[in-house]
């Protein structure tokens, strides 16, 4: 098989991984994972995530709470990543290195060392990439990081939201529903 | 108020002490949600001695923490992990006492004279006419408390698309619920904590023990076996869910086998069991009724929280000829809107989240091929499923009809749920924008509810793996109840369907062992 040709498979692969990944966490899935020497973050994927964590909740201005008073990363590492099957947890630290050296030909650094506007950019162009592996990847890390700071229930209070309610409401339990009479 | 009579007879990995053991008895059942728990009941109650199996955790209602992200991880198979192959489906299934009913929005249809009629027509079942099946939803719906919401049991969003249904002169379709007095928390999917969704868990399950039924849980049925082409009973593991350490190896000898692991659980446990697959068909068929959810923005808030998970629905186009998709409104949490649209990067995703509390949405589910397929590779479950090309023009049908209704109801401005931004402003760009649409992977943000098909039922031997009374061609007494038996993909949400044929399957079964 041509170099070319093996590139482009395991980039699929990568691409396959962490898109697997990300339709894990949805809808709105925390797994309180134990974190191992195998799936903890190593340095880059630390670095993209503080990234993106910036990149995509930019919140000066809003009512929303700034991330960086929130748990986020460990949320990321903790309650996601480390729940996660090792194989697509190997393929996603793949994909994340791999997304991390994107923006390198055209903007001439990594992700994670990126200026603001140009992180946004980067992310952006990848999710409305042609490349279905991009499109993954962009939208994969980026669902990871708002999913993890949206878990954080102090996070609700800006929107209104109150969580559970059937303690707050006094609701009695029905218990079990009596057996039909013949 | 509970009594002691009428609960569950469940024993959990923390129960078992032996490292074995070895259970007679008459009939064995995989998987204790729609299918297992009806054919439970109806098995036990005519006085056959029941041992059900199930794979998921006992979760007592009073435990339902009404935080998704903590029901997913503990209830959902793979904890909500499960996708397709590529990774852009997420096939949510539940995995508990009570299976995928604990946990789903409780919405009822009866199955459509049409496709009674079509599986007459192509696959021979021609014994499920809608008069046969009458009786059997009408006993399903009496028992489990099946009635249309009432006029209060409703959500604020709900109450908005209302109006834009009411503008486009769109027949109401009102939502019939399996749930008595709701509460109107909007946890269908978190499961109910005060037990008014009527799941498996507080109604044919605990029935079937006080018929002498009993329920191991955290057990996962690992072979199916057969002598001389006649089921013998299973081997399973009870398996502790805290540290993932088998702690009793056990086995169930029983003449009936029946097979409720639902539509991908069952035909792998037939692929490992290497039986009943002479057709080659176990694990083909599969489909998943894929999902796409609008969201539409609106100029005041309507903090669409709470109230029926469903209310309301527009099925004219439901059937495949009359274009094959169906409308649901549906309540949602910040989590899920979290990752339901792309506004962009940044910025205007924080606008996005902070337009939330004035946010509603209205899912579009489609009737699809039987296109995809379940099956076991290197130890993982592989589900190979793509949306097929006619599917998807049916999807951007009913995204349009879907805006239109939104736009009607006064929404601002809506969101595709797409991978990269797709906004629509106004009526006039609906059509300009969902024709740019196309079928690709990673596009979309598909949620499948529904999976079905894997075991289809039939009686062609060489096309189908169930005959039409639930046993399968090969294996004399091993019966499959759960959704895989389903020929065909309905298009409507499927439980009472599944609830009815699990129903008159058990029937089939009481006639030929009686006893
Ligand atoms: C979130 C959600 C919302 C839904 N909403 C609706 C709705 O509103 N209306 C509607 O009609 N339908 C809805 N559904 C679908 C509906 O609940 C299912 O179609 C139906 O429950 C299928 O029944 P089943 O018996 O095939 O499988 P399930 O009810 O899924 O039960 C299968 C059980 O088998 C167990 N199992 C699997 N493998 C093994 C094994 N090897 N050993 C032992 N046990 C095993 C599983 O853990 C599971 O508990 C929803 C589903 C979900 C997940």
């Amino acid at each position: 098989m041509s170099d070319i040709n093996k590139q482009r498979r395991q980039f699929l692969k990568l691409a396959t991984a962490i898109s697997v990944a990300v339709a894990s966490l949805s809808p709105m899935q925390v797994i309180a994972g134990k974190i191992t020497e195998d799936n903890k973050m190593d340095a880059t994927e630390h670095a993209v995530f503080t990234k993106m964590l910036t990149t995509s909740l930019p919140t000066e201005g809003s009512p929303l709470i700034p991330p960086a008073s929130l748990p986020v990363i460990p949320t990321i590492e903790g309650a996601l990543l480390a729940g996660m099957p090792p194989h697509i947890r190997q393929g996603l630290n793949q994909g994340i290195h791999y997304f991390n050296q994107g923006p390198l030909k055209k903007y001439g650094k990594s992700f994670n060392e990126l200026p603001d506007e140009q992180a946004t950019a980067f992310v952006d162009e990848w999710t409305s990439s042609e490349k279905a592996p991009h499109r993954a990847l962009a939208m994969g890390l980026k669902k990871l990081t708002v999913l993890a700071y949206w878990a954080i229930p102090d996070t609700w209070t800006p929107l209104g939201y109150v969580g559970p309610v059937s303690e707050k409401w006094k609701l009695k339990y029905r218990g079990v529903t009596p057996e039909p009479k013949a | 108020m509970m009594s002691n009579k009428n609960q569950l007879n469940v024993k959990t990995s923390e129960d078992m002490t032996a490292t074995e053991l070895n259970i007679e008895a008459d009939v064995v059942i995989i998987g204790s949600g729609a299918g297992g728990g009806i054919s439970a009941y109806e098995l036990a109650k005519a006085g056959k001695k029941v041992i059900i199996l199930e794979a998921g955790p006992y979760v007592p209602s009073e435990k339902f923490t009404e935080m998704m992200a903590v029901s997913m991880a503990t209830m959902y198979e793979g904890e909500g992990a499960q996708s397709n192959t590529d990774g852009d489906i997420t096939v949510l299934q539940g995995r508990c006492v009570g299976g995928s009913t604990v946990v789903n929005a409780a919405l009822c249809f009866r199955t459509p004279d049409y496709y009674l009629k079509k599986w007459g027509k192509e696959f021979g079942l021609t014994n499920l006419t809608p008069e046969v099946m009458l009786p059997y939803f009408e006993k399903v719906e009496k028992n489990l408390g099946i009635t249309e919401v009432k006029p209060h049991e409703t959500s604020s969003g709900a109450e908005t698309i209302k109006k834009g249904l009411k503008a486009l002169d769109i027949p109401l379709g009102l939502a019939r619920r399996n749930i008595r007095d709701c509460a109107m928390t909007g946890f269908c999917f978190a499961g109910c904590k005060t037990d008014r969704k009527q799941s498996m868990m507080v109604t044919y399950l605990p029935w079937a023990c006080n018929h002498g039924a009993e329920i191991y849980a955290d057990t996962r049925v690992t072979k199916i076996s057969a002598e001389n082409g006649t089921a013998k009973g299973v081997n399973a593991e009870v398996i502790d869910p805290k540290t993932g350490v088998t702690k009793t190896r056990l086995s169930v000898k029983a003449p009936i086998v029946v097979l409720a692991a639902g539509p991908t659980g069952s035909p792998l446990l037939l692929q490992q069991s290497g039986l009943a697959n002479s057709s080659g068909q176990v694990g083909k068929n599969f489909a998943c009724h894929p999902s796409l959810s609008v969201t539409a923005i609106y100029e005041k808030k309507l903090n669409d929280f709470h109230g029926a998970t469903h209310s309301l629905f527009d099925d004219r186009h439901t059937l495949p000829e009359n274009g094959g998709w169906i409308q649901l409104n549906a309540v949602q949490d910040p989590v899920e809107a979290s990752f339901m649209a792309e506004p962009g990067t940044g910025k205007p995703y924080v606008r996005y989240m902070q337009n939330y509390p004035n946010s509603t949405r209205l899912i579009t589910l489609i009737h699809d091929k039987n296109v995809g397929e379940v099956t076991m590779e290197n130890g993982y479950k592989e589900i190979r499923y793509q949306v097929d090309d006619e599917d998807f023009e049916a999807m951007k049908k009913g995204l349009k009809e879907n805006a239109r209704i939104l736009f009607a109801s006064g929404a601002k401005y809506l969101y595709l749920p797409t991978y990269d931004t797709q906004r629509i402003n106004s009526v006039d760009e609906i059509d300009s924008v969902i024709d740019a649409l196309e079928n690709e992977s990673a596009r979309y943000r598909y949620t499948s509810f529904h999976p079905q098909g894997t075991c289809r039922m039939g009686t062609d031997k060489s096309k189908t793996v169930v005959n039409p009374y639930g046993e399968t061609h090969d294996i004399k007494n091993l019966y499959v109840v759960d959704a895989s038996l389903l020929p065909t993909s309905i298009g409507y949400n499927p439980s009472e369907t599944v609830y009815a044929l699990a129903s008159y399957i058990a029937d089939q079964i009481n006639e030929a062992n009686p006893g």
